[in-house]
């Protein structure tokens, strides 16, 4: 008999968003940091340009100082709601400050925002952002009970998108929006592509000795030859052949490969075993034998 | 020195396909630095065909290819895309032009339940705050602020409080008085009652309740001075159109705070959201009410100083916003 409630499945991947096409893709949720770097340039910006726009119109005499606090007023009033659902509707969830930080909204269910979505969290964002904000600043020893009150306030908007994986404010949960990273895509070159020159058929693997390693170790070994490929200071030049030396010395140990690899070699020897490696990876992959990593044959006997 | 090799299955799939990727990477961009309105028909056709090729080509690599380079690659130009081609398709008029034709009072006549409770809370307040008037003005120090007063209290003469009422201190220029009235108590007093809503309702409606005392207090005060009817003619003119925002505001926030209390069969923060959808209209109405009240306040006030006049006008803006809510948006059939 169960008290609780348990769900049987496991938790959604917080960084997984489902876009109507069925293909889930990878999208890192935002860090506190980030959001509050954009939070802050925001203000800034409105700031500074409500700022400028007056002293302009106090240069321009064209109004009587009266009149020009009332227009100040008034644009105090602009920047805050409308000017974040203005942006973020012109601009597909990003303010000035979200587009400088790279982070963007998006909509949990995986459609397009809707206003109404953006209108609502930006609407809290008035009790979320600017009430504690002011508060903040008001925070006073003498009058300690509305100074612990507006302490608990300040602290529980900062808890509330600390406490949810998808680092939601209100305003989020209740529009159904998050904030994530932007993803730059950069296409690197396919190692498989090419091979260097004077090697090519110089070493040949057994399809015994491909059976040792997954996919993590063959990705790890990627990792290493792209850096391989990048570096070109002398210096860090030795410790890297080290390195490379003592790669080479495992994996023959692994897969009992008794050729000596001359010291010229070595870039080749890894090009070569990775070609070969991948190869049969994906081969079986294809066929159904997914292997995470080095320890595959434990967990399929295990299973 | 490189050279070719014969090309494992992955690699081929990435060779077939890297220039559509690489026309879609460039598509993207230029619709992220554009917007998609600016782009050709040729080009936004383009990349909303390529972003489905590369959701399918992202699929087929993450079951042939072990490349890490190439999925992360993959990984990001597809949820870039993602992002641009599920952008939204709305122009800010084109929300404003909804709003005001379909969905606010459409929003306004769904929850009209909890809108007559904001105005419930309200109106009993001010019952309260009358009778208590009668029954000890003493109350009025109890329950007025007092910069709010601005010395209209039961201290002041007969003279005093007539004064206040007729000569709105005409030298300050309207667009002044505007101002200074939407940073005034009741506009804040909106903003708080919506907000404070969603922490179970309690908030919001005794400080709607609350709001209505004051008005309650000082209303007494004016009938027992015998000037009920001036004073009623004073708070009509604007007061019709920002008691109701404050309402409505109140009414906005008692729907947040039943969707916590009450949430059905759905779990709390799913029920808020299904709740904001009309909620957060009503908070712009609220808003677009009390930005009419300040241009009441700011210019009417002080124009017109005839009692009967002050009244047609605040009255018959009540009823216009009445026959927004009751009859806009309403679909034939």
């Amino acid at each position: 008999m169960r008290f609780r409630r348990t769900s049987n499945t496991p938790k959604a991947d917080p960084n997984v968003l489902l876009p109507p096409e069925g293909v889930p893709l990878n999208l890192q949720v935002a860090g506190m940091g980030s959001r509050f770097g954009a939070q802050i340039t925001d203000i800034l910006i409105t700031g500074i340009g409500m700022i400028a726009l007056l002293i302009l119109l106090a240069v321009m005499n064209l109004t009587s100082p009266q009149t020009l606090g009332a227009v100040a007023a008034m644009l105090f009033f602009v920047i805050r709601i409308p000017y974040y659902v203005v942006t973020e509707l012109a601009w597909n969830g990003q303010t000035i400050g979200k587009r400088m930080m790279k982070i963007k909204v998006v909509s949990r269910d995986g459609l397009s925002l809707s206003a109404h979505a953006l209108v609502v969290r930006n609407l809290m964002k008035e009790a979320e952002v600017f009430l504690p904000a002011t508060l903040v600043l008001t925070l006073d020893a003498t009058a300690l009970w509305s100074s612990l009150i507006a302490l608990g306030w300040i602290v529980g908007t900062i808890m509330v998108p600390l406490m949810n994986k998808r680092r939601q404010r209100l305003g989020d949960m209740i529009a159904g929006t998050y904030v994530i990273d932007l993803p730059t895509p950069i296409l690197l070159k396919d190692l498989a592509e090419t091979t260097p020159k004077p090697v090519k058929d110089k070493f040949t693997f057994l399809a015994h000795q491909l059976d040792h390693y997954g996919a993590l170790e063959l990705q790890t070994l990627e990792d290493l030859l792209r850096a391989t490929e990048r570096r070109t200071n002398s210096q860090v030049h030795a410790q890297h052949h080290a390195t490379l030396d003592s790669v080479i010395g495992k994996i023959r140990r692994k897969i009992s490969f008794a050729d000596p690899i001359p010291p010229s070699d070595r870039v080749a020897f890894l090009r070569a075993f990775y070609n070969a490696q991948r190869a049969h990876l994906e081969q079986k992959q294809l066929f159904g034998d997914r292997r995470q990593d080095k320890f595959h044959a434990d967990q399929t006997s295990d299973d | 020195m490189e050279q070719q090799t014969d090309l494992i299955r992955s690699a081929r799939f990435r060779k077939e396909r890297e220039g559509d990727w690489k026309r879609l990477d460039a598509l993207v961009t230029q619709a992220e630095s554009q917007g998609l309105r600016r782009m050709s028909f040729g080009e936004a056709r383009d990349l909303a065909a390529l972003y489905r090729e590369a959701t399918t080509s992202l699929a087929i690599a993450r079951e042939i290819s072990l490349d890490k380079g190439l999925l992360l690659y993959l990984e990001a130009l597809t949820a870039r895309a993602y992002l641009s081609v599920y952008a939204p398709q709305e122009s800010a008029r084109g929300v404003i032009g909804r709003f005001m034709r379909k969905s606010g009072p459409v929003a306004m006549r769904n929850s009209w339940f909890f809108v007559l409770l904001g105005f419930l809370s309200m109106g009993l307040g001010g019952l309260a705050g009358y009778l208590l008037y009668f029954d000890n003005p003493d109350w009025f120090f109890v329950l007025m602020p007092g910069e709010l007063a601005g010395g209209r209290d039961p201290r002041a003469s007969t003279e005093f409080l007539r004064a206040a009422i007729y000569d709105d201190d005409p030298d300050a220029s309207g667009l002044a008085a505007f101002a200074t009235f939407l940073f005034s108590h009741n506009t804040r007093i909106a903003i708080f009652v919506f907000g404070l809503g969603v922490f179970l309702c309690a908030p919001a409606i005794l400080l709607t309740f609350y709001n209505g005392l004051i008005l309650g207090v000082f209303f007494g005060l004016h009938v027992d001075r015998g000037l009920g009817w001036d004073m009623f003619g004073w708070l009509s003119i604007h007061g019709v159109t920002e008691l109701s925002a404050i309402c409505i505001a109140c009414g906005g926030g008692i729907q947040l705070g039943a969707a916590v209390l009450f949430p059905g069969q759905y779990t709390r923060s799913e029920s808020l959201r299904i709740a904001a959808r009309d909620a957060a209209k009503l908070a712009i109405v609220a808003a677009l009410m009390l930005v009419a009240a300040a241009f009441l306040e700011g210019f009417g006030r002080q124009l017109i100083q005839d009692v009967d006049m002050r009244l047609l006008i605040g009255w018959s803006i009540g009823a216009l916003w009445l026959a927004w809510f009751a009859l806009v948006g309403r679909t034939q059939s």
